[in-house]
């Protein structure tokens, strides 16, 4: 694969007037296709629209126009954020046909600065996946390009496996409730950056568990990663969770060496011995350069955040997937029977396994007589979980800990886990989601040829700290 | 009253907060065309987020102070799930744990305190619009121009125990809410859940009743059917009862599930919103004097009658009226004159009288005119009816019509000289001591001056000319 140009030198060309943004544009058009059909990384490819953009920027560049920090830049969007009149159904069959009446504020954002966006990617149905796996019904798994047995990793596989598999230009917008940017960039070998909790806009997001929701970034590098997210950042009076923090200039963040940075022990622990080495190595190599390393212990995160994650997440998801009931938008049947008789049917019909595996989950978790017992005592956790978090931050600049506890899997191997086994898989990355920490995920390494990422979280609003920690971990050679 | 001891009733009130823009979006309260008022927010598409309507939780916060409600400092919205068609979202965003405000009180006229549970705000649901009729329509159709249009709930204590009661406590709440300038009660709906139970036995709800006397009728129906159960030795069932205007009868509907099963959450696409101590009470000093403060302060500062007092206090237009009114003029005659006759006029011609800007001046000048006999009863009658319902002002009119009494002494006794040299007869009897024959020569002195005199002071000059000269 050849190394393509980092973005802000993409753009610079572009500028400059060396590179046809049209013919860029059809050149990674063209990959998509070509690829989709064997890696299945798109639900949508935006074909029409995107060449008409870029001709679009080509004439107004000449005339001066045209300017912004992703000018020319292709990106491709997670099917769960809504791109206006872009078929947008968050991986599901129950949204077929919804084109949205207005642009997520992330994607209005990237367009603003001269973003194309070229199509929408793959991703477990609602995001209610670790591996792309949990795909909607009549939807094709995403494969990983680096070994197409093998997962992209979830729930934002499409934009991982694409951000891995183009050899152009190109940066995706992804999204995490508890981890599903990291974990496919870890899978996949490319940087994923989930933000703050409220840094980003949800406005436009399709929910999963509006209380975890995060707008984040992928790329090849942790640089075209932290570029996209510095674009998309920012208070929006249009999401009420949207938080007025000064902006932080994460393009340009240099990477940074003398980092106080804490290696989670419980997290190390429950990784395969493969892993575990891949990452001790970059961490070595990290304190070689001049940070201070000291081991911590997250105990209450280690042993409940699974538990308390997966009762928060799905108690939110089974009522924001109530909406989705065959009236206004989305898919529709035949009108029979009283409309709960007709809700019924569209839902059994619309939404696959794990969806209606979540709803039940989560309507349990919620019922009277169980509320307190586990919905309530979800919360109370998570605040403690977060409380553990706020003293480790206390001496420390970042924590780092494997992104996940193995390599890519292949589907075989997944399809014998349980779907409690499968929900463990999530240990490392649930925590800092639950805490709304900013996290990245960085290719620390490689076992025979499958890359093992490193997870570095920073403290809240931190993440500059997280880019300049990434960038060191990612320039590690 | 001792008939209906045992009989508890308790209501859940849903009242539409008049705000310019609904609860979570911008779009209008106000729309004729069906579905011609909404956004992909209020139509819950995929993606959307609400914000909250700042004004709407200010109208909110100022019932539950009205209310002399405890206000909490930290509250949230939650979701309340259940599927339904008029719902965008399949859950409707609403206070549940902690509400904007709790235990506070309303007093009854009869002097009865019934408790305020709490005062929370909530979304509306869509329009279901059933063309054929709810039985015979096989479809509906839904109107989102009422999804998500702000409504705050009030709920009572069980304290009130006749239907009377209950339709008293609704007028005093609207009188409460005319004063806070957050209710419309010409385009803004007023809605209650209505529970009952008589001696102790099981409790009734009956759903989503229209208006203050359809809560009257539905109750008084519900209290003597329950009665009427109980007298045939049976027992009254737990159940949801609908109410049917037409007939005035209340009828089982399918039973729904329990409130619990609601499923309640926090919505967490709404922050919690913190009060400082000092804001609260900063808005509780801004409330307008409420009608029962302003009746004591009639009583005390005019000296009207209680119930004259309460009455103007009772509608907020009137009682301003009064007190401008007042100012200029005896304020015992101001008071019964629009307490009386401008209120009969409202009442009949159907008037709005908050829309219709009357000028305090011209009642005060007409009263004062009154007052000094300058017009008669009828003619103050009249010329406040052609105001009201023509826009004709009460001076103009007096004056048009030549209808004020202001015929000096000379020109009065000239007619009643006149009136008396032509109606001897009369004369004579009324000296013989028939009074009849007093209103008669009365009536010609009137006829003579074309009634522009005081008839009180024709009288006196012709019982004076008959005893003296």
């Amino acid at each position: 694969m050849k190394k393509a140009l980092e973005l802000h030198e993409f753009v610079k060309e572009v500028k400059r007037g060396n590179i046809s943004i049209a013919e860029h544009t059809e050149k990674i058009l063209e990959e998509a296709e070509k690829s989709n059909s064997k890696f299945h990384h798109f639900n949508l490819i935006a074909k029409k629209s995107a060449l008409q953009h870029a001709k679009e920027i080509d004439a107004g560049i000449k005339t001066g126009q045209h300017k912004g920090k992703l000018l020319g830049v292709p990106i491709t969007v997670k099917d769960c954020i809504c791109v206006k009149n872009f078929e947008s159904r968050a991986g599901s069959k129950i949204l077929t046909g919804y084109l949205p009446l207005f642009d997520a504020t992330a994607v209005a954002k990237a367009k603003a600065e001269g973003a194309i966006i070229i199509g929408k990617t793959a991703q477990d149905e609602f995001g209610f996946g670790t591996f792309s796996n949990n795909v909607g019904v009549d939807f094709e798994k995403p494969l990983n390009p680096i070994d197409p047995k093998r997962c992209c990793g979830g729930s934002s596989g499409g934009s991982a496996g694409f951000t891995a598999l183009t050899s152009l230009a190109h940066a995706s917008l992804g999204q995490s409730t508890g981890g599903s940017i990291a974990s496919p960039a870890s899978f996949c070998g490319v940087a994923g950056l989930t933000p703050t909790y409220g840094r980003v806009s949800r406005y436009g997001l399709i929910d999963y568990a509006n209380s975890l929701d995060k707008i984040g970034s992928l790329g090849k590098t942790t640089a075209d990663a932290a570029l996209l997210l510095e674009v998309i950042s920012g208070y929006d009076m249009n999401d009420s969770t949207s938080l007025k923090a000064e902006a932080q200039d994460l393009a340009n963040a240099n990477p940074s060496n003398d980092l106080r940075i804490g290696v989670v022990k419980e997290f190390f622990k429950a990784c395969e011995e493969k892993v575990q080495k891949e990452c001790m190595k970059a961490i070595d190599k990290l304190e070689e350069e001049g940070a201070t390393v000291e081991e911590i212990s997250l105990p209450l995160n280690a042993k409940y955040g699974i538990a308390a994650y997966y009762l928060a997440s799905t108690t939110e998801a089974s009522t924001n997937l109530a909406r989705f009931c065959g009236m206004r938008y989305g898919l529709h049947g035949k009108l029979e029977g009283n409309f709960n008789e007709y809700f019924s049917k569209i839902r059994s019909q619309g939404f696959g396994t794990e969806a209606k595996r979540r709803i039940l989950l989560g309507t349990f978790a919620r019922m009277s007589g169980f509320r307190d017992a586990y919905y309530l005592k979800a919360m109370k956790v998570r605040t403690k979980l977060i409380k553990e978090f706020r003293q480790a931050f206390e001496n420390l600049d970042v924590l780092v800990n494997p992104t996940m506890p193995l390599v890519a899997p292949t589907f075989s191997e997944i399809n014998k886990l349980s779907p409690l086994q499968q929900y463990a898989m999530d240990l490392c990355t649930v925590p800092a989601n639950l805490a709304g920490l900013p996290h990245a995920s960085v290719k620390a390494g490689e076992h025979n040829k499958l890359p093992v990422g490193l997870m570095i979280t920073a403290d809240h609003l931190q993440e500059k700290k997280m880019v300049q920690a990434a960038k060191a971990a990612e320039g590690l050679k | 009253m001792s008939k209906e001891k045992g009989t508890m009733i308790g209501l859940e009130c849903h009242v539409q907060l008049n705000t310019d823009s609904k609860l979570f979006c911008g779009c209008k309260t106000t729309a004729e065309e069906p579905n011609s008022a909404c956004c992909p927010i209020c139509l819950g598409h995929p993606g959307t987020k609400p914000v909250l309507n700042a004004k709407a939780l200010d109208y909110a916060m100022k019932v539950a102070l009205a209310l002399d409600c405890e206000i909490n400092q930290e509250f949230f919205f939650s979701r309340k799930t259940y599927f339904y068609p008029d719902m965008s979202k399949n859950f409707q965003i609403t206070q549940y744990e902690i509400p904007v405000g709790e235990k506070g009180h309303i007093m009854l006229s009869n002097g009865k305190k019934v408790g305020i549970t709490r005062v929370h705000l909530e979304e509306d649901p869509a329009a279901l619009v059933h063309t054929e009729g709810m039985g015979s329509s096989n479809f509906c159709l839904v109107d989102y121009n009422r999804s998500g249009i702000p409504l705050v709930e009030i709920v009572t204590d069980p304290d009130m125990e006749t239907p009377e009661e209950a339709r008293d406590f609704l007028d005093q709440l609207t009188i409460i809410l005319s004063y806070l300038k957050v209710f419309s009660p010409t385009t803004g709906t007023l809605k209650a859940d209505c529970n009952v139970s008589v001696y102790g036995n099981n409790r009734v709800e009956v759903k989503n009743v229209s208006g203050k006397k359809g809560v009257e009728k539905a109750l008084a129906f519900e209290v003597a059917r329950q009665k009427h159960v109980l007298l045939e030795d049976k027992e009254i069932a737990m159940e949801t009862r609908a109410f049917d205007e037409e007939k005035g009868t209340t009828r089982a509907t399918r039973s729904k599930e329990t409130e619990a099963d609601y499923g309640y959450i926090f919505e967490s696409d709404l922050t919690a919103f913190r009060l400082k101590k000092s804001e609260i009470d900063e808005m509780r000093n801004k409330l307008p004097e409420l009608h029962g403060a302003k009746s004591k302060r009639f009583t005390e500062a005019f000296g009207l009658d209680e119930y004259t007092s309460k009455v103007l206090a009772g509608n907020f237009a009137l009682g301003n009226l009064f007190e401008q009114v007042a100012k200029d003029t005896d304020a015992n005659l101001a008071a019964n004159f629009l307490t009386r006759e401008l209120m009969a006029v409202v009442n009949r011609s159907e008037l709005d009288i908050d829309s219709l800007e009357l000028d305090s001046k011209e009642i005060s000048s007409m009263l004062s005119l009154r007052s000094s006999g300058k017009i008669t009863e009828k003619v103050a009658k009249d010329a406040i009816i052609v105001y009201l319902t023509k826009g004709v002002k009460p001076t103009k009119f007096i004056d048009g019509q030549g209808l004020a009494m202001d015929l000096n002494k000379g020109e009065i006794e000239k007619a009643v000289e006149k009136a008396m040299a032509e109606n001897k007869a009369a004369v004579a009897d009324l000296k013989r001591g028939k009074q009849k024959s007093l209103n008669f020569i009365v009536g010609q002195v009137m006829r003579l001056t074309r009634a522009k005199a005081n008839p009180k002071e024709v009288q006196n000059i012709i019982l004076k000319r008959i005893k003296g000269e």
